[in-house]
C-alpha cells in the first residue's frame, strides 16, 4: 500500500508539470486555433535563458522571473515572425511551421549551451520529506510545484472569466470577425494570448529543469503527454488541460512503478488513441468537432 | 450622417461595387434593396472595414471611415450587424452583449447594458445563459443590443430578416425604425425582403450588379411594379 501511495505522490509531481505546458497549449489553441508543438521548445529555450541568470547572479527568483519575461516575448516572437504570415495561408501550414520553429530553437540551442545535459539547482531542497518516520517521495520543491501550479490556474481562470481582456481574449478566438466589429484589436489579443502561453510554458520549464536535467532536447517527451493531457481534456478547457495532465502523470508513476518505464508513454498514447474513438471533442470538449 | 462617396469595390476580376454614391441621414432608416449579387453585403463590410475600397469614400458626419481598421470604425460609432448569426454561441448572453462596449469606461458600459436590458426584457432574463439557448428572434435582438453597446451614430444592418419568422422580422424591424428616430441613429438596412423593409424606411435605394440604379422614397419605390419587376424578381 505505502508503495501504491508513493508512486502517486510520484505522480503528482510530474504531473503538475505536465499540467502547465498543457495549458501553456491549451492557451494558444484558444486564441489561434493552432496546437503549437514548439512550445516545449521555446520553454527548453527561455529555460536556458533563466539557467544563465541563475549562474551569474545566483537567485532562483532572478532566473524565474527572467524566464517569465523571455518566455513571453520568445511567444510574441514566433507568433508574429512565423505564425502570423503562415497562417493566412493555412492552418495545416501552421502546424508544420511550429514544428519548424521547435526544430529551430533546439538546433539554436545545441550551438548556444551545447547538446550536454545541465542540472539547473531548485530553490528549496529536492529531497523526500520525512513523515512519520519515513521518508516519502515528496519534497519541499514539489510543494513549491503544486504551489505554483495551483496559482497559475486561479490566476487564468479569472482572467478568462471574469476580466475584460480575458472576455476580449475569448471573443477573438472565438469569432475573429464579431470580436473586430464590437471594435476589439483582435490581432493583439491573439498575440497577448502567444505571449501568455510563452509565459506559462517558461513557468513549467524552470519548476522542471531541477527534477531532471535541461539539454536541448530534454523536454520532448514531456510535449507528448501534454499534448495528451489537452486534448484529452478538450483543447478549449482549462481546468480539463489541468486535470489530465495531473492524471496523465499518475499514470505515467504507475506504469513505470509496477511495469517497465519505456512503457509509459505508450500506454499514454493508447489513452489519447482510446479517447479520440470515444469522445472526439475531449472529455471537457462540447459540441462541434474540430479539425486538427 | 453616413455618406458615401463614388466607392468601387473589386474581387480579383469581379466588380463588386462600381462607383456607389448615398446619402444615410440621422433619424430614419435607409433601406438598400436588390436581388442576390447586388453587392448590397460588399457595401455594408466595405463601410464597416472588414472589405479594403479600391476608391471612393465614406464619411460618418464629417469624418473619413473608410482606409480605417474595423476596430477604429466601431469606436468612431460606426456599427455594424453582419448577416446571420453574429452572436457567439459559447457566449453568455451577458457576455455577447459587453462585448460591444469593453473598449469604453466600464461606468459608462453599464449604463448603456442598463438601457438595453430595459430594452429587452428578455435579455436580462437570460443573461447568464448561453446565446444559443436563444431563438433566432432573441439572437438578432442581441446583436442588435451588442451594437448599441458602442454608443453608435450609424447602424448597418445586414438581412436582419434572415431565417426569421414573418412576425418576427416585422418586430425586429419596427424597433430599428423606433430606435432610428428615438436615438436620433442613421441607419443603414440591407434586405431582400424588399415589402417589409420598405414599410419601415423613409427612403428607398435599389442596387444592382454593383451600382445604384434608383432612389426614392420607400413609398414611391414600394409603389413601382415595373421598378420591383425588374430589379427585385419578385
Amino acid at each position: 500500500m505505502t508503495t501504491f501511495i508513493d508512486y502517486l505522490l510520484g505522480g503528482f509531481s510530474s504531473g503538475a508539470v505536465i499540467a502547465l505546458f498543457a495549458l501553456a497549449l491549451v492557451l494558444v489553441w484558444r486564441s489561434t486555433r493552432i496546437v503549437n508543438f514548439a512550445q516545449v521548445g521555446q520553454a527548453m529555450f527561455t529555460t536556458f535563458i533563466a539557467l544563465a541568470v541563475q549562474q551569474s547572479t545566483g537567485s532562483w527568483f532572478l532566473a524565474l522571473l527572467a524566464g517569465l519575461v523571455g518566455g513571453g516575448i520568445l511567444g510574441l516572437i514566433v507568433y508574429a515572425l512565423v505564425l502570423r504570415p503562415v497562417q493566412r495561408l493555412d492552418t495545416s501550414g501552421s502546424i508544420i511551421a511550429t514544428f519548424g520553429v521547435l526544430i529551430s530553437l533546439q538546433a539554436l540551442a545545441s550551438m548556444i549551451w551545447g547538446g550536454e545535459p545541465q542540472s539547473f539547482p531548485p530553490p528549496v531542497a529536492n529531497n523526500g520529506l520525512e513523515i512519520a518516520g519515513r521518508i516519502w517521495p515528496i519534497s519541499w520543491y514539489d510543494v513549491l510545484v503544486y504551489a505554483v501550479t495551483a496559482v497559475l490556474v486561479v490566476a487564468l481562470t479569472l482572467l478568462f472569466t471574469r476580466t475584460s481582456l480575458g472576455l476580449s481574449m475569448r471573443a477573438s478566438a472565438f469569432n475573429p470577425e464579431v470580436a473586430k466589429l464590437s471594435g476589439i484589436r483582435v490581432n493583439r489579443m491573439l498575440a497577448f494570448g502567444w505571449a501568455l502561453a510563452g509565459v506559462v510554458g517558461a513557468v513549467a520549464g524552470v519548476l522542471v529543469a531541477p527534477t531532471a536535467s535541461l539539454s536541448p532536447n530534454s523536454f520532448d517527451i514531456l510535449l507528448i503527454f501534454a499534448f495528451t493531457a489537452a486534448v484529452v481534456g478538450g483543447l478549449d478547457s482549462l481546468i480539463g488541460a489541468v486535470a489530465f495532465g495531473i492524471g496523465t502523470g499518475l499514470v505515467l508513476a504507475l506504469v513505470t512503478g509496477y511495469g517497465e518505464a519505456g512503457d509509459a508513454p505508450i500506454i499514454v498514447l493508447i489513452l489519447l488513441a482510446i479517447t479520440l474513438v470515444v469522445r472526439p471533442g475531449g472529455v471537457f470538449g462540447r459540441g462541434k468537432s474540430r479539425a486538427v | 450622417m453616413l455618406e458615401v462617396k463614388q466607392l468601387s469595390v473589386s474581387f480579383g476580376a469581379v466588380q463588386a461595387l462600381d462607383s456607389v454614391s448615398l446619402v444615410v441621414p440621422r433619424g430614419e432608416v435607409t433601406a438598400v434593396i436588390g436581388a442576390n449579387g447586388a453587392g448590397k453585403s460588399t457595401l455594408m463590410r466595405t463601410l464597416a472595414g472588414l472589405v479594403k475600397p479600391q476608391s471612393g469614400s465614406a464619411e460618418l458626419d464629417g469624418v473619413q471611415v473608410t482606409g480605417r481598421a474595423p476596430e477604429d470604425i466601431v469606436r468612431s460609432g460606426l456599427a455594424l450587424i453582419p448577416e446571420g448569426r453574429s452572436t457567439i454561441p459559447e457566449l453568455t448572453v451577458e457576455e455577447n452583449l459587453h462585448l460591444g462596449g469593453l473598449w469604453r469606461p466600464s461606468a459608462e458600459r453599464k449604463a448603456t447594458s442598463a438601457e438595453i436590458y430595459d430594452m429587452f426584457p428578455v435579455l436580462a432574463e437570460r443573461r447568464r445563459m448561453r446565446s444559443d439557448t436563444l431563438s433566432g428572434g432573441e439572437r438578432q435582438q442581441l446583436a442588435i443590443g451588442r451594437a448599441l453597446m458602442c454608443d453608435p451614430t450609424c447602424l448597418l444592418l445586414d438581412e436582419p430578416s434572415l431565417g426569421l419568422a414573418p412576425l418576427i422580422v416585422t418586430q425586429i424591424l419596427q424597433l430599428v425604425n423606433q430606435l432610428a428616430r428615438e436615438k436620433n441613429l442613421a441607419v443603414l438596412l440591407v434586405e431582400q425582403n424588399a415589402v417589409t423593409a420598405l414599410r419601415v424606411a423613409t427612403t428607398g435605394i435599389i442596387m444592382n450588379l454593383g451600382t445604384v440604379v434608383r432612389v426614392g422614397t420607400a413609398e414611391e419605390i414600394a409603389a413601382d411594379d415595373e421598378l420591383r419587376d425588374a430589379y427585385l424578381g419578385s
